[in-house]
Formats: C-alpha cells, structure tokens, sequence
C-alpha cells in the first residue's frame, strides 16, 4: 500500500524507527523503509554490522547493542537499529559499492542484513504490520 | 547591486606541469655531497614542474575564486566574520616573529614570552578568570584542553572513575559533543525550553554524582542571552560539576558582562572569530581557555612567568598536575600577535563598542526582516538577540518548497555570502545570521533587501533559487557522487579515469571540437 | 562631530539613528536581558585603545626584544626547520582572499580554497606514496595523538607502539591525547650504537593488543631508519597498523613511506613554506592509503573532485563529512574543525614552485650541510658528532664527553658569540651523555659551518 509518496508493502513488520523485516524460514531479512530512505536522501555509505554480532531488539533508553549500523547521506547519518534480537548471519555486501540501492530499491536489493532471530514470537509483537506502519507514518506528516 | 565572481577554467596545477620547469632557484651545491646509501633514496617524485609566472597566474586566479570578509559580507552565523585589520598581517610578519624558533634560548625570546603573558592578562580580564593558557590551536582544540582539565580536576579530587558524563543542550556546537568524547566522556543532551534557553527541569533530572560539567554557550546559538544562566550554575555546581563556557558568541557580551562572573569555571576563546585574527580558509585559529584559580594547576605546559626581580620572562615546565602538552609548542604565537595587536587597537572601550554595534546590527536586521513574509522566528520573538539571529524559512518551504539552501545559494548571487543554515538543528530551515560590527547600515539593508527579494523570487520564479547560485565561479555540484566515489587526490583521479573529465582544459577542447 | 571607529562603520550618529526608527531608547535596553548581578558596572581594565601607528611602534619595541635567527648564526631544529620561503610563495598565500576567507562550506563561491586544497592533498599524497592525505591538522605532534586514536578506532586495539628516541613535545602530546580512550603508549628502545629502532624488542612487544606502530624516518635525532621494511613487516604480521612520521623535506630525497608500508603517515608540514614564528601555526600532515577502511576513520576535513550538478564541468567540495564533528558528534572520528587550512595553502603554493628537483635540490643541501658539519665538527678533539653510526638527514647529535664542559656551558659560550648551538638533550636522554641535536639547513652556507667549527675548537681548546 502507499501512505502519500512512501511505499509500504504488505506481508512485511515494521518498526518505529523505520526498519522492515521479512521472514524467511527461520531467519529475518532486514532494511530501512521508503520513508526512512526519502527522508534520508541519497544514501552515499551504508555501515554494515559484522556477521556474527549478536544484537538485542530496540527498546529505549538506546544502546549499542541494539545497532546494526548506518546510512549515511552526505550530510547526516542515520543508526539503523535492529528490529530484533539475534545473531547477524549475512550481510548485503552489494551496498558497500552501491549504497544507492537502499535508495532505489529499499525493500529489495537495498536490504542491510540477515538476523537469526532469537526470540522472534515474543519480539514480533513489538513490531507493526503494514496497516499499523501506514497509520503511524500518517501520525507523522 | 549586481554580482559576479571570476569564471576561470583553470587546471590543476599538474596539468600546467611540463619537465623541466621551476619556480625557484637554488645556492650553490656544498660540494661534500650526500651521504645516504643508494637503497633509502627514492628514485620518483611526481610534484609539477611549473614556472614562477605560471604559478603566480595559477594561484591568483584560484584566490580571485575564492569569497571572503574583504570580498564582501560575510554574515556567517557562529563564526565572526568581522573584518581582520591589515595592520594585525604586517606585525606577525615582522622577521622578530616569523624568525624565532622555539627552542631558542630564553635570553633570545624576551619579546615573545612577554607578548604571551600580557595577552593571557588582557584576555583574562575579558571573561574574569584567573589564568588562561594560549597554547590550544583551534576552538575545538580548546574544548577538548578544557574536558581534559574537568578530568584532572575530577582524578585530583578523586571522583575520575565516578564523573563520567559532560551535559550538552540540543542545541550546541557539534564540536562540544565530540570534544567531550574524545576526553572519554559520555555525553548527556538537555533539550531547550520554549524559549530556546536551558530547560532548567531537564537540567536539574540530568545531574546527578557522574556529572563532570556543563558546556554551555552563552548567548546560545540562537543568539539569545540564557538568562537563567545564575540557575544553572548553580545547579550544575550543586551536583558537584564544572561550567565550561563555549566562546564562540563571546563577541555579543565583551564588556557587558563575563563568563567569570555568571560562574564558569573554564572559559574557552576563539581568536580567530571575537579577537579578529583571518581565518585563512579553515584556519589557523587559535583557541585559548581561561580558568578558576582552582584550575590553575591542570593547565598544561609550559606556563609562562615573570621573574620580576630579574624582569625576566620563562617557560614553567615544573607543574606536576598539568594535563601535559596538547600540541608541539606553545600554541600559534603568529596568530596571537594579531590578537594581542587588536586588544591594543580597540581597548576596552573598542571592545564593548564592537559587541554593542554587532548585537544592534544583528537586531537591527530582525526588526528589518520580521515583517517579512516568509520568514519566522521560532523562539522568543521579539525579545532582544545578541551578536546573532536566527531566523526559519519554513513559512516560506510550506508556500513554494524554496529551502533555506536554496535561499542561501541564491544569497550568493546578490553579493552575500550564504548565512548558516539548516543550524542550530531545533530550528527548521534555520538561517543564521551574524552581521558583526564591520557592517554599514547599507549592507544590512541590502541583505534585508536581498531577502525580501529572494522570498518573492521563490513565488515567481522558483527555478532561479533551485538552480542558484548563478553569479559564483561555478554552479552546484554533484557532492552525491564526490562522497560515493571520493576522488581526493591527483593520484587517486588519474587512476579513477576516464570516469571525470580528465582536465578542463581537454573538456574545452571536446566542446569546442563538437560544436 | 566625533570621528568614528576605523573598523566599526556604524557611527555612534548611526547607531542612534537606528535605535531611533526600531523604537528602542538606548543601546542598553538590548542588553536588559542580562541579569543585573552579573551585569559589568565598569569598564574592562586593558590599556587605552592606542592609534595603529602607537601599536606599531610598542609591537616593534617589544618584539624586538626576540632576537630572530636571520640576526645570528642558528643550528636549532628538532621539529621545527627555517628554510628559506621564495618571495612569491608568501606573496600569493598571504592574498587576502585566501586570507580572510572561512572555511570552504559554499563550495560555488568558495573554489579558489578547495581546489588549492585538493592540490595540496594531492601533493603531499605524492610526497608520502600513499592516495590520500586530509586537509591538514594543527602541527606533527597532536597529528600523532589523531593517528594514534585513528589506529585504535581501526583495529579496536589499545596499545601503541613508540620508539624511545622521539621528540620530548611529541610524546608528551600523544601521552594527553589518548588519555580519553585509555590507550598504552609503550617505548621501543634502541640500538646503542647505531640509534636504529631495536627490532627484536619490537617484535617482543607485538601482541594482539597493539594497534599501532609508530616509527620517525627520519628520527628525532636525525640518522635514517634502515630496517624500515622489516618494521612494517613486524606490524602487519601481528595486525598493527604502520605509522611513520617524516620531516617532508626529507622526502626530496629519501624513499616515500608509501613504498615502505606505511598505512598512515604523520609529520611537521611547517617547513614547506611556513615560518618557525616561535612554534606555531604550523601544519600537522596526516595521509593514509586509500582503502575506505582506513580513510573513513581519518581525522579532520577531506576535499574531493567531482563535476557540477548539469554536468561537464569539474569542481571541488568537502566530503565523507560524515565523520566530522558537526555531523557525527560524539562519535565522530575527531573533534577537529578549525585545521590549518592557510599553512596548507603556502605548502601547496611551495611544493608546486619547487617541484621534484627543487625539493631534492633543497633535500640535498641540508643533507650535505649536515655531512660537512659532522665531518668539521668531529674532527674538534673533545667533540663527537655524530654519536651514531648510522646515515643522517639534515639534523645530528653533537657529544662534547670528551672536554670537561656540560652542553650548556657549550651553548652557551657558543651564544655569547653570536651562536645559537643545538637543543641540549640531557634532560630527555641522560643516556645520551653531554649531547645536543644540532640543525642544517640549505640557509646555512660553508663558511657557517665553517664559522661554528672555528668557534667551537676555540671554546673547546680554551677549555683544555
């Protein structure tokens, strides 16, 4: 579905801070939404984790272990936080020399990272469907 | 007014290069010879061969490119662009400065040492300290002397594993962050209150027995005095903390009133911006810090004394609780003697006439430019600024989408130079604006004209400002592509061809050749 | 009417006309806000404002007080270096436009700057042997302190290896840089009789735990680093990056440290166009090998090419901005803003005009002057120089053990003749004996070197 200019595709979990997760099998797939990538602007850099980084799902306060990483513009960064707990598994290595894809394909060859999720039942309640997403980015415009 | 900048297409300097040329000449040869063994010498050097004339044509032309205090206004918030005296240039260039090294014997630098001493004087006496050190080298590095001495007051008393946390409100200097955590301080934000100052609530929840200080500036980066200032001394004081003072809108208070007195404990300048030495480009700055008596201890060394039975100044190494050394010497003595020349020029009734004169230029241009469709004041309206003002052109983003960037691009070709903009970050399409004491009445009216005429630009001509500057050297530039694939070097684009264009020379040549 | 400001063009006639049409009764209302405890009652206590021409003349008197090295014979060096600056390398740094320009942020208007440094990085990149070299730091030392914490950012190691004989301000200075993150900073010792960094005690000392190596080529006492190869070897083998930190002069002549391994180089930019001016504004160099590992933890500002946004036409702007203070805060790779972009302007301006064999030509004047005066001074019965065995650059240790003087009482002496000896290194290096670090340069002719030998066998004879 579409909120305004952002895409927000059915079937995936969002989380506040604009990450979407795909389930596949076991394991989780990852990435930043239309919304966070327009707000963004074009991406030049994409700081991936380290396969293997164990990394807990967001709550507040913030802290390191609940990053995967970041998007850079030119001139912001923007921390991507993990939607949920685990270990990382797989990196999208194609970014390192085509940070643009998180631009023009977010929800596809823009993907960040792959999570084996540790705790994914409880976690997945945490998180919002495409009609919550849709809702909450029509609370921010 | 109309504007414009010089157009030249000039290469890179290894572009002008052919083998053989030089732009020096050399003695003659010692006819001892080198002694180095054959394997530690390099047999390549890819410097450019370029003749005297060509690179004095080269470089004028780049500096002819280049916008600046004496090519015009320059109302660069948070930087002072005020207007740098010739006669500062000509002292620090006197061979008695230019020639002087500093392990020279203290005999043969009488005259430096005394200048250092008399302007660490002068200055503390601007902002009400006991002692100042002039050894940082820029304002940052002034800050990260500054958490240094936090820390070594915090070890002294015996609290360093405890105080761990510098308080930062939102709406400060991204260099205060970063000079906190380089001295191993995590950083606490503070939001601002409605009125753009301190939130006192805040404040006082985040205190506690970890802070180390507080680095505040004030006036703030919205230009406004925080006049609750005596509040939040106090509390952070209660909480066992330090008051850091960021200097760098130091220049809409000098002799109205002092960090010293409001109870900062550590005061921080910035030469190059309130004390009018050029900032070159980027610098060099310089960035001394002021303390209590108290701190005095940490300071690092050496300290310059005065052995009035002998009338002799010295280098003071033995200062056991120093911080240590920050850099090679003693700071950037050549861009002190211009400050030390200004302090001597204005006095202290020059001094206070500056920071009346910038602060009424600065309200002088929000009076003019509040009536203004387009543009809005987000905090405080009405009540007096300091040296700055910062206003948000979001009224004007919401009516035709022009930015505060492209504003300020288009600010360009009217002769100006952009403001700060998208700073500080609680303001939306922040412009800020420091006009300084150099400024005629004229060129603020003319910059407020330029406003006005811009905000009407943006409603009937949009495609002017998206597409601005006009009248500069050259148009926007594609710094997406310069941050993905960075070429930094000579080195680095000869490899990365034919991706650019390979010399604007040759790119000349292709256009012409096509058409 | 009273005559206004020279640098204030609002007269107090239009200050008040202002206040006047704003509505505003009194200069004093804008600062009402000010609370009245805290308020200044008084005038701030500095001497009267005095005429430019007054100023002149009290600077002059005073300054003239320093006596500067173009009015004696001088041989101090150690980490700052008089060369002669050609007459049109100052002319065109000191342009105002360079001069009283900010740093580059609107890159339209700003192209003379970022181009100039954009030449500089890539001439001091040409210079070192690696891709890429920042915009410039404050001086060699606090780039030592950023290269270390660059290094530890990297590797997430926190030891840092350093020779023993380096300049006192150097390691003092990377001692209080890496205060915050708590780094180890470990000295290498050294080889007696050649001075040589001891390679088996480096590689005693590589763990898993050091992030760097940091190694002068020249070093600090001026004999030449020979095993330089096997040093870079040592680090890399054990994860630890290669720091190497040079006197750029040097590099007219000697092998760049890109060639030898180095991933981050360091050194004192001052000689390359910059006045002593009594320890500072100098030009901190820092350069590094292009892989975006390395250059997306580097320090201060970069510039980079790229083309205007309709296309065609080449132009410079800041980039990877991302690291800096004003956009990654606290975690920014350093706080640096301000750098010494001007410094940088006058080396870029210097290398450009001596080109490859102007600066080996000046390389091989001071390396020669250094090889007569050891040769010269050595002869002087009582006197050592130098006190390795190993090849110099342009600066060496002179040893008076052998005559019943302390290194002082020999400078000393040396002074009262209108001779500026070395720098004494009996406080840093005891072990060094009764030793100074004496300086050449291509300022210094035979007949000055001839001069100090003759000065000194009479200092030196009167003693015996």
């Amino acid at each position: 579905m579409k909120v305004g200019e952002y895409e927000v595709p059915e079937g995936l979990y969002y989380s506040r801070e604009h990450e979407w997760v795909k389930l596949e099998g076991k394991l989780a797939r990852m990435g930043v939404t239309d919304y966070a990538q327009r707000k963004l602007g074009d991406v030049v850099y994409v700081e991936l984790p380290e396969v293997g980084k164990q990394v807990k799902q967001l709550t507040e306060p913030k802290t390191r272990e609940m990053e995967l990483g970041a998007v850079e513009s030119i001139k912001a960064v923007s921390a991507v936080y993990s939607p949920l707990s685990g270990e990382v598994k797989e990196t999208n290595s194609a970014l390192s020399d085509r940070p643009e894809l998180v631009n023009t394909s977010p929800y596809d060859e823009g993907w960040i990272c792959v999570i084996g999720p540790s705790a994914l039942e409880d976690e997945l309640k945490n998180l919002m469907d495409a009609k919550g997403y849709a809702e909450y980015l029509k609370g921010l415009e | 007014m109309s504007y414009q900048q010089a157009r030249w297409t000039e290469p890179l300097i290894f572009e002008l290069s052919k083998p053989g040329r030089t732009a020096v000449s050399l003695p003659e040869k010692s006819p001892e010879g080198v002694n180095i063994p054959k394997k530690l010498l390099r047999e390549q050097l890819g410097l450019p061969e370029v003749s005297e004339p060509q690179v004095v044509r080269h470089y004028t032309r780049l500096s002819q490119m280049n916008w600046s205090v004496d090519s015009g206004f320059y109302p660069l918030g948070s930087c002072t662009m005020k207007y740098n005296p010739k006669i500062c240039e000509e002292l620090a260039a006197l061979e008695t400065v230019t020639c002087v090294h500093p392990r020279q014997s203290e005999d043969t630098v009488q005259g430096a040492l005394e200048l250092i001493y008399k302007l660490e004087k002068y200055l503390a006496e601007i902002v009400g300290v006991s002692r100042v050190t002039l050894h940082p080298s820029a304002g940052a590095h002034g800050e990260f002397t500054g958490m240094l001495i936090t820390r070594a007051y915090h070890k002294f008393k015996g609290e360093e594993q405890q105080r761990t946390e510098v308080i930062v409100p939102d709406s400060a200097h991204g260099t205060n962050f970063a000079s906190a955590a380089m001295a191993g301080f995590s950083v606490v934000v503070v939001p601002s209150d409605a009125r753009g100052r301190v939130d006192l609530d805040a404040l006082k929840n985040a205190v506690s027995d970890r802070t180390a200080a507080l680095m505040l500036t004030n006036p703030n980066t919205l230009g406004l005095f925080d006049d609750q200032i005596l509040g939040i001394t106090d509390i952070v004081h209660g909480a066992g903390g330090l008051l850091y003072y960021d200097g760098a809108n130091l220049n809409g208070i000098m002799g109205k009133t002092r960090p010293g007195d409001m109870g900062f404990d550590i005061v921080h300048y910035n030469l190059h911006k309130t004390f009018s030495t050029p900032h070159g480009g980027g610098g060099p700055g310089s960035g001394p810090i002021g303390v209590t008596r108290e701190l005095e201890r940490f300071l690092p060394v050496p300290v310059v004394e005065y052995d009035r039975k002998r009338d002799h100044y010295y280098l003071d190494y033995d200062r056991p609780d120093s911080i240590g050394k920050i850099n090679g010497f003693y700071g950037n003595f050549g861009v002190l003697v211009k400050a030390y020349a200004y302090i001597l020029l204005m006095g202290a009734e020059g001094l206070t006439e500056a920071a009346e004169t910038a602060t009424l230029n600065a309200n002088y241009i929000m009076r003019k430019l509040l009536g203004v469709k387009g543009y809005e004041l987000k905090f405080d309206s009405g009540r007096p600024c300091k040296h700055e003002v910062v206003f948000s052109a979001e009224p004007l983003k919401r009516e035709t989408g022009a930015t505060a960037k492209d504003i300020a691009k288009r600010l360009l070709d009217y002769g100006v130079h952009a403001p700060t903009y998208y700073f500080p970050p609680i303001v939306h399409e922040a412009l800020m604006i420091e006009p300084t004491e150099t400024e005629p009445r004229e060129e603020l009216d003319h910059f407020v004209d330029a406003l006005k005429a811009i905000a009407e630009e943006a409603r009937s001509s949009p495609e002017k400002l998206r597409t601005a500057p006009h009248a500069t050297a050259i148009g926007r530039l594609d710094e997406v592509k310069a941050s993905r694939e960075p070429i930094l070097s000579w080195r680095m684009h000869k490899k990365s061809r034919p991706r650019m264009p390979t010399s604007s020379v040759e790119i000349i040549r292709e256009m012409r050749a096509r058409s | 009417m009273r005559v206004g400001h020279p640098y204030i063009p609002n007269t107090r006639e239009i200050r008040e006309q202002m206040l006047r049409e704003m509505g505003i009764a009194s200069i004093d209302d804008l600062f009402a806000d000010i609370p009245e405890k805290i308020r200044l009652k008084r005038a701030l206590k500095l001497p009267r404002a005095m005429s430019e021409l007054e100023v002149k003349r009290h600077m002059k008197a005073m300054l003239a007080k320093n006596k500067p090295f173009t009015q004696m014979l001088s041989f101090i060096g150690g980490g700052a270096w008089p060369h002669d600056i050609p007459s049109h390398v100052q002319a065109l740094a000191r342009r105002s436009e360079f001069v009283t320009s900010y740093t580059p942020y609107q890159p339209e208007a700003s192209q003379g700057m970022l181009q100039t440094l954009f030449e500089y990085q890539s001439m001091i990149a040409e210079l070192v042997g690696l891709d890429v070299a920042n915009a410039s730091m404050y001086d060699w030392a606090s780039a030592l302190g950023e290269a270390a914490l660059t290094c530890a950012r990297i590797t997430r190691r926190k030891r840092f290896l350093i020779p023993k004989l380096i300049s006192p301000e150097r390691r003092v200075t990377l001692q209080t840089y890496v205060v915050g993150p708590g780094l180890e900073v470990a000295e290498i010792g050294y080889d007696r009789k050649t001075g040589r960094l001891d390679l088996s005690q480096l590689r005693a000392q590589l763990g898993q735990d050091v992030a760097g190596v940091y190694v002068e080529n020249p070093s600090y006492l001026g004999f030449l680093e020979t095993q330089v190869e096997e040093m870079s070897d040592a680090a890399h083998k054990a994860g630890a990056l290669f720091v190497v930190g040079v006197n750029p002069i040097s590099l007219g002549l000697l092998k760049a440290p890109g060639d030898y391994g180095a991933d981050i180089v360091v050194g004192e930019g001052q000689p390359l166009g910059n006045p002593v001016s009594f320890g500072g504004p100098y030009l901190g160099i820092f350069a590094c090998r292009g892989e975006m590992k390395l250059v997306r933890q580097m320090p201060g500002r970069l510039i980079g090419m790229t083309t205007t946004l309709e296309g065609g036409k080449r132009g410079y702007c800041m980039v990877l901005a991302t690291r800096e203070q004003h956009i990654r805060h606290e975690r920014a790779t350093s706080n640096i803003c301000t750098n010494n972009a001007l410094c940088a302007v006058s080396a870029a301006i210097y290398l450009a005009s001596l080109g490859p064999q102007g600066l080996r030509g000046v390389a091989e004047r001071c390396a020669a002057n250094a090889s007569y005066a050891m040769k010269k001074l050595n002869a002087i019965h009582g006197l050592k120089a130098p006190i390795f065995d190993a090849p110099h650059f342009n600066e060496f240790t002179l040893n008076c053990d052998g005559t019943r003087m302390s290194i002082e009482k020999l400078n000393s002496k040396l002074l009262e003749r209108g001779i500026q000896g070395g720098i004494s290194l009996r406080r840093e290096f005891p072990e060094l004996g009764e030793t100074a670090l004496l300086c050449t340069t291509e300022l210094h002719s035979r007949e000055d070197i001839d001069r100090l030998a003759e000065e000194l066998e009479e200092i030196v004879g009167g003693q015996r």
